[in-house]
Order: C-alpha cells, then structure tokens, then sequence
C-alpha cells in the first residue's frame, strides 16, 4: 500500500459528508468536466462563500431550467459579481453558471476553471451553449457610478445569436465589502433581427438598457457607496 | 466490400480487421505492417511492408484495388517506435498507400487515423474544440498527425472520394501500447497540480468500432470520437492506486528523465496531455459513426484493471474448418 492510500485510510469516516467528500477526493473519485468544473469542489467551498456572501435572488425563474442560456450582469468592480452571480444561481436553481473571463495561466486559470469559469473566446461560449451550459457574462466594470451598467461588447454576445440561446439579463446590487448582495433577474431580451450584421449590436444594447432599468428599480437610495 | 486496412500490425489494426472478417458483407480484406498482427487472423490477406519501402507498399495497394482504405498507419512516438522513426514512417506511410490508393480503379471511401492533437493546445485555445475549429497542431506529433490529414484529402480529391478523418481522443486500453498508459501505470507519476486541465481518452474497442462504422458509413470530412467526460492527470493517479508527485517548471526536466528511465518516456504530445489537457467535442462522431464510447473515467479504471489471467485450451484448426485461413504473404 503506498502512502497516499494509507493517508485515504487513516481519514477518519464518521465525520460526515466533510470527511467523506476528502476521502473520495484523495482516492480520485470525484468528477471535473471538459472545461474544469470540479462541482464536489464547489460544494466543499460553498460554506466558505457562505461566510462571505449572503446573497438573495428575485425572478430566479426566469432562468431556464435547461439547455443552455446567457446571463448577462453587471458588475462595478467585478471582484465580488461574477461568484455572487455564480452561487446566487446556483442556491435558486440548481444549476452552474460557466462565468467567461478566466486567464489561459499558470495557477490562476485552472484553479477558476475548477470553480465553472471559461476562456472569454466566442467560440467557446458558442460550444458551452450547444453543450446546454448557462454562461455568465460580465459586462464592462463602471467603478466611479455605481448607478450606471457598463458596456456589454458585441463581440462578447454574438455566441448567443449563433446558437438561438435565450440571453437573461441579471442586476447585481451590492457593495465589494459588503455581505449582503441581491440579484434580480429580468426576463430574457426579445431578438429583434435573428441574424444580419446589426442582430448583435441590437441585442447588446437591448440587454444593457434592461440591465440597467433592474439596477435603477433596485438600487437603494440612501446608499453611502 | 473489398477493404485495406494498413497499420494492421497493432492492437488497434488487429482488433479492426478482426471486426471486418466477421462481417460477411466484406468479401476481402489486404492488411499491410511493418509487424505481424497481434491476434489470429482467419481471412486476411497479411502483407509485412517497411513504412519506408514505398515501391513494396504501393504494389501491394495497386494490386489489391481496394473499395475501402482504412490507414491506421500513424505510429505514436514512443509507442513502438522512437520519436523520429514514428515521425518517418507516418508520412511515408501516408505517402506511398494513399498515394497509390488514389489511382485505384474501384476506390470509394478513405478512412485515416487522425487525433485531437491537431488542435493542439496553444495559451488561449479553445478548451474544447469541435470539428468546425482551426487545425492548429503544438507538438510533433500533432504537426504529423496534420500532415497525414493534408496527403489523405490530396488523395480524396485526386480520386473523386469521400475521406473520413477520425480525430480521435489518445486510445487507451489494458494492453494497448501507449505512451500516456505506460506514463500514468507507473508507480509514482509526476503531475503539475497548479497547472493541470483535464483530458479525454477513447477505449481502443470503441476505437476499432469507430473505424469500421466509418468504412460503412463514408462521410466525407473530420469527425471527433473521444469518451464522454474527463479526468485530470493528478485524479487518474490517484484513481489507479499510484503516488502524484508535484512537479513544477525545470523539475519537469528531471521528472521527464526520471520516467524515461523507468521505461515510459513523455513526448511532447503526452506531456502536452498531462499538463495542458486534450478535450473534444465527440457529438460528431455520435451522430454520424453511431458509436457511443465508453467514457473516459471507465476507461482510465480499465487502465488500472489486470484481469485474472485465463488459461484458454489450444485448438488447431485444419484446413476447411474455418471461413478461410490467414496467410503471410
């Protein structure tokens, strides 16, 4: 028996799921999928992210239940954003949001990778969504007014058009230091043109404006931040 | 249906024509290697041909008139042959059999062995590439797996027929001579834990189904046939029972020594794998092949699998018994 089974062994097994869970991740015996999302992972964590977030959803049904779809948000400095995003969905729907936006490096790219996030390539988000996968996809961070969403690029949403994915447009309102952060989710936005060279641009600017409207609807007023 | 399959030698190339020869809807089969087949044969034609003897090889073809190429003629470095060797004899093979297949009167199909290492795994590619993605190869053995993809689609066109690239996941099984199965069976293996992104693998039965549904089925262009799910390289250690030991930037040159040592050296495709990943997306080869592969969980646990060793009674077998008799030409 070489060491690493007898470490396995010497775990002790009536801990609970905790216990367990390590038990099977030093044997192997645990799940990551083609682009890295370790979900065991995430349930390990997921009490960790609890400590740090506390995260309340509105319209959670307005995100389908299956194939795959686009979540659009927005974000002020983005640190916090794209993991409220993440676990807010996932508490309100089961279901894992593949965030774009992680780095091709060393340490930094497969440890997110681990945790749903993907390369911010089109044609990934376009294979993501044929696999039936929900796409988180940040728009740009507008630091200095916290009232205003920032650009979401045509580039960025032009995956949704190829592959005929519902778009979700999602408010996130809270502060970077702060615990409590809600998420309000709208309707997915109406495709005017379902192909031609302004599709991408209409539907962009389309999902920004309502983007923006939940933030107005939903940002307190006597906000310090 | 008259069928060539060259790279018959192989565990792969063996198990294929063994399929075929239970096919009645074949009525011949011609096989060509360097090497004798690994299994009983029992109606195939056998032809021992160097790679390099080109004037043998395409003699051979001319004379045969094949309906169907099967090319599983791609040698991995460091599978049976040395990095260099495997590379010759990949594009010489490709050259001389294809070449020859494209003036053949009665061709209609060609089916080529290709990899997902074409699409290489540059910083920022795409993680997991589909048929429509950019051939994009990042090692040698990527490049040739290319190179053999350009000669068969020059033949295709030269001879008005379908070709059937079947990109396939690195093949894996018990007894299939593979560099990443003989990498990841020794007893500690060295891993990037910081770095590693997870690959797919095909069982080498699923493969051999593969091949023999494309000669069926003659689509013309590539096709992706990968197990569903993946792995990383510290969880398929772990999954086989070994040591992962952390290994990070120049320690990976001692660790590559280290494992040539101990007899499973790491090409730059398989180090390639561990580190970087090799995904695909295998919906293709579903859809048109019909084949559904195992996944590659099960497949790395087959891996680690030795089976009890069964002691099978000889049989001998005179003339007639038999459909037809293997013969070595």
């Amino acid at each position: 028996m070489n060491p690493i089974d007898l470490v396995v062994d010497a775990v002790p097994s009536g801990f609970g799921a905790l216990t367990g869970s390590l038990r099977r991740r030093m044997a192997g015996d645990f799940n990551v999928d083609e682009w890295g999302l370790d979900p065991e992972l995430v349930a390990l964590v997921d009490s960790v992210f609890g400590l740090r977030w506390n995260i309340s959803v509105s319209g959670a049904d307005r995100i389908p239940k299956v194939g795959g779809a686009v979540v659009v948000f927005n974000r002020r400095l983005g640190v916090s954003e794209p993991w409220v995003v993440a676990r807010g969905i996932r508490q309100a729907t089961g279901r894992f949001v593949r965030t774009v936006g992680a780095p091709d490096v060393v340490a930094a790219g497969p440890l997110l990778r681990r945790f749903g996030a993907v390369l911010d390539r089109p044609d990934e988000v376009a294979g993501l969504l044929r696999a039936g996968q929900l796409v988180g996809l940040p728009m740009r961070r507008d630091v200095l007014n916290r009232e205003h969403v920032g650009r979401l690029e045509v580039g960025r949403i032009r995956a949704a058009l190829e592959t005929g994915s519902p778009v979700v447009p999602v408010a996130t309102v809270g502060r970077e230091m702060g615990r409590d952060w809600q998420l309000v989710v709208g309707d997915p936005v109406r495709l005017r043109r379902k192909a031609g060279p302004l599709a991408a641009q209409e539907l962009a600017e389309a999902t920004r404006s309502v983007v923006q409207e939940l933030l107005d609807e939903n940002l307190p007023a006597n906000w310090w931040w | 249906m008259r069928v060539l399959v060259t790279g018959m030698g192989g565990e792969l190339g063996t198990r294929v024509v063994n399929l075929f020869e239970h096919d009645p809807a074949v009525s011949d089969i011609c096989g060509l290697d360097a090497y004798p087949p690994r299994r009983r044969i029992y109606r195939v034609a056998f032809h021992r041909v160097d790679p390099l003897d080109r004037r043998k090889a395409v003699s051979v073809v001319r004379d045969f008139d094949p309906e169907v190429i099967v090319h599983l003629g791609i040698y991995e470095p460091n599978a049976r042959f040395n990095p260099t060797p495997a590379r010759l004899g990949t594009a010489a093979s490709a050259v001389s059999v294809l070449g020859a297949a494209a003036s053949c009167p009665s061709l209609k199909a060609i089916v080529v062995r290709s990899g997902i290492e074409v699409y290489g795994r540059r910083r920022g590619a795409r993680t997991r590439p589909d048929i429509d993605s950019a051939v994009d190869p990042t090692t040698p053995f990527g490049v040739s797996l290319a190179r053999v993809e350009d000669v068969a689609r020059e033949a295709g066109q030269a001879a008005g027929v379908p070709v059937t690239l079947v990109r396939g996941a690195p093949i894996l099984g018990p007894s299939f001579p593979s560099p990443v199965g003989r990498y990841l069976r020794l007893p500690m293996v060295a891993v990037n834990p910081l770095a590693e992104l997870p690959f797919s693998l095909l069982h080498q039965e699923d493969a051999a189904a593969a091949f023999v549904s494309a000669a069926w089925v003659r689509h013309d262009g590539p096709l992706i046939v990968a197990g569903p799910g993946a792995v990383t390289a510290s969880q398929a250690v772990r999954l086989g029972g070994r040591i992962p030991i952390p290994v990070m930037g120049p320690s990976w040159f001692f660790a590559r020594r280290a494992a040539e040592l101990l007899g499973a050296p790491l090409p730059p495709h398989v180090a390639e794998l561990i580190v970087r990943g090799g995904v695909a997306d295998p919906t293709s080869g579903v859809e048109v092949l019909g084949v559904e592969p195992r996944s590659t969980r099960d497949v790395v646990e087959q891996l680690y699998r030795w089976e009890t060793v069964a002691s099978v009674p000889v049989t001998h077998h005179r003339p007639g018994d038999q459909p037809g008799r293997g013969r070595v030409a």
